[in-house]
């Protein structure tokens, strides 16, 4: 074990492997910080380019690529508001609020501190998982994976509004993104459903258009109405002392990103959950951790957990959905499925080889995956100072160009016009429910999990009828709800009693 | 208690039907298809109504409801800031306009030219230097290199 671990470590570091990663990583930084080419597009364009290398050539090249898109989007979701990435959306909401403070070179310090971090940490889970998770994976049927996604939701939008009134929006938002994800073929019978006789949403609502709108143009909106730069005419402070302020934020808050890569790390591991739920768990239990209500009505606003837990848990989420893919086959997520073709292209199977046979190939993509992060967080770092300048240009002059950057990203998912449609009808959505008080994060976690909840639902019914709710792992998941659900109301009124008693 | 009509009461609304809608839709369905429509539309009916309601009689304590998310800003005058959010949507909605009618490749660096001027009030070199950053952009990444495929507009659809 500790010779393959070594033996991994050596064949990413020989001179061609290691130049293959570092192009990798100049397409995954460019990739992640342009909206709309997505990490997953990007994977499978280099795929054919990996037929004449080495398995560890390849697999450095396109996985040092695919790490660094995770961390790289965090930026333009920082600075404009646009998230680079599908799985840059969380950061969008207090990472820009911080740049909108002036505070752009602290909350870029902690997104790719903390990406550094999940990315390690997923990494090591990889290397250390395998024979844990494996028992555990199999116990995993569909009604414990229904159940796990109810408990996503309910767990976020019960942390995204304060009181009663909070809990009924938070709700609402994650039942209305639920309802906008049936929005097409049904998956058991092909019958449309809400499309208007449209063919465009056979597919259903196309999530880049959705999420870039949703995010972009309520930004866009408020910036064009304050009619200042991004940071406004707030004074500010050094960006490098900033930076490194970000830094610290990571090891001042050294559990939480611990906890939220540990939480990416295990959505990554569940097949089929994805990225793009595990940004906005790792954000609920970010928000979670505020000690009282005040503190929490912070997030949203700029907190810096807002930006740690987010930017953990999307790099760990790598190492965790890598798990399945090189163990079982069973790809975590879509990016792994791409990358279950790049082992067949160089003739590898996945499973029992890749724990002894290939043991040092699996040792390899770990190293991969630590070393890419290290050289993207150390070049970024040289750069941030620059990028967070952008901040202050005039909004006048960034407008036209965040508009068009949006315009393009959405456009890019179906090359359809449909897309454009799609991406102001959610931006006025998202504008509308800031305007109301509604959380947006409920409904892009509907949303993503709406399709795994319903064919998990059904198989369950109709595999098992009503006694599905009595397993053992599905009870335990139900009572892990009703806690996410009653946990606001038990503890902020609690908080605010014994804050009265010791004011008096 | 007299019943207020705003804009959390018409968003609360539009829920109200929407729900209902899918529904009603999901009336004609085989079961396996309507089931979990049902299972999300009810509930989201009920808390819509709730929602409504409670809009209705303006029942909201201080800091309640507050979402975990940014807040639009409240330092500009109502008035301008209105004046400013329809201008905004003016213009979005106008380069949609100048890409279904020209195509990308010209609404683009025509829509930043425009906006620079226009809204920006820039000086014709800065304007000029970022309608052509934009153009290379668009035509050298998207066009050459990533050959996306942009539809023609529509005006020259029409010239043939």
């Amino acid at each position: 074990m500790i010779d393959a671990l070594i033996g991994g470590l050596l064949a990413v570091l020989q001179w061609k492997a290691f130049s293959f990663m570092l192009i990798g990583i100049g397409v995954g930084f460019w990739v992640g910080l342009l909206p709309g080419i997505g990490g997953l597009t990007s994977l499978a364009l280099m795929l054919p380019f990996i037929y004449n290398m080495t398995p560890v050539e390849a697999f450095a090249f396109l996985l040092g690529m695919h790490s660094v898109t995770a961390t790289t989007g965090d930026i333009t979701s920082i600075l404009f508001g646009v998230p680079g990435e599908g799985s840059a959306a969380a950061t969008v909401l207090d990472g820009h609020a911080m740049a909108k403070k002036g505070e752009a070179g602290r909350a870029l310090g902690a997104a790719l501190m903390s990406s550094l971090v999940g990315a390690v940490i997923g990494a090591l889970a990889l290397a250390l998982s395998i024979p844990v998770m494996r028992p555990l994976v199999l116990t995993f049927g569909a009604p414990e994976l229904f159940t796990l996604a109810i408990m996503g939701i309910a767990f976020i939008s019960s942390l995204s509004g304060q009181g009663g009134r909070g809990l009924v929006r938070g709700f609402l938002a994650g039942l209305l993104g639920l309802l906008l994800s049936l929005v097409g073929l049904d998956p058991q019978a092909a019958i449309e459903r809400f499309t208007f006789g449209q063919l465009y949403l056979w597919d259903g609502v196309a999530l880049v258009p959705f999420i870039i709108g949703l995010f972009a143009i309520p930004e866009i909106i408020d910036l064009a109405v304050r009619g200042t730069s991004i940071a406004g005419d707030l004074p500010q402070g050094n960006l490098s002392s900033g930076v490194w302020e970000g830094i610290k934020d990571t090891f001042r808050h050294f559990w939480l990103t611990v906890r939220c890569s540990l939480a990416g790390t295990f959505i990554g591991f569940m097949p089929g959950l994805g990225g793009s739920v595990a940004q906005w768990v790792a954000y609920g239990h970010a928000a979670q951790s505020a000690r009282d209500a005040k503190e929490r009505s912070g997030f949203g606003k700029g907190d810096v957990r807002g930006v740690l837990g987010p930017g953990a848990a999307n790099n760990s989420k790598e190492g965790g959905s890598l798990i399945p893919t090189v163990a079982f086959g069973i790809p975590g997520s879509a990016a792994m499925a791409i990358l279950l073709g790049a082992f067949l292209i160089q003739g590898i199977r996945p499973g029992l080889d890749m724990l002894d046979k290939h043991l040092t190939l699996t040792f390899s993509m770990v190293w991969t995956m630590v070393i890419a992060n290290i050289i993207t967080v150390a070049i970024s770092l040289f750069f941030l100072n620059q990028l967070a300048k952008l901040t202050l240009v005039r909004g006048s002059i960034l407008i036209p160009f965040i508009l068009f950057l949006a315009f393009i990203g959405a456009y890019t998912e179906h090359n359809h016009l449909g897309d454009l449609i799609t991406l102001l009808v959610f931006g006025l959505l998202g504008y509308l429910m800031i305007r109301c008080g509604w959380p947006r994060a409920p409904l892009v976690l509907g949303f993503v999990l709406g399709n795994i909840a319903e064919i998990n639902f059904y198989i369950s019914t109709t595999r098992y009828g009503i006694t599905w709710l009595l397993r053992p792992a599905v009870l335990i998941l139900i009572v892990l709800t009703l806690l996410a659900i009653l946990y606001p109301l038990i503890r902020f009124p609690k908080r605010k009693a014994t804050m009265a008693e010791d004011a008096v | 208690m007299k019943a207020r009509m705003d804009i959390r009461f018409f968003l609360a609304l539009g829920t109200v039907l929407l729900a209902g809608y899918a529904l009603y839709s999901s009336i004609d369905w085989p079961l396996r298809t309507a089931l979990f429509p049902r299972v999300i539309g009810i509930p989201l009916l009920l808390l819509a109504l709730t929602e409504m309601i409670l809009s209705a009689v303006g029942v909201e304590k201080e800091r309640e409801g507050h979402a975990v998310d940014f807040e639009l800003t409240t330092d500009v005058d109502p008035v301008i800031a209105r004046k400013r959010t329809v201008a905004i949507l003016g213009w979005t909605l106008g380069f949609l306009a100048l890409i279904v009618v020209i195509g990308f490749p010209i609404a683009v660096p025509l829509f930043v030219f425009l906006y620079l001027k226009l809204v920006g009030k820039e000086g014709w070199l800065l304007t000029l230097i970022l309608t052509a950053l934009s153009w290379l952009f668009i035509e050298g990444l998207f066009n050459r290199l990533l050959h996306i495929p942009f539809p023609e507009g529509w005006i020259f659809s029409l010239l043939g």
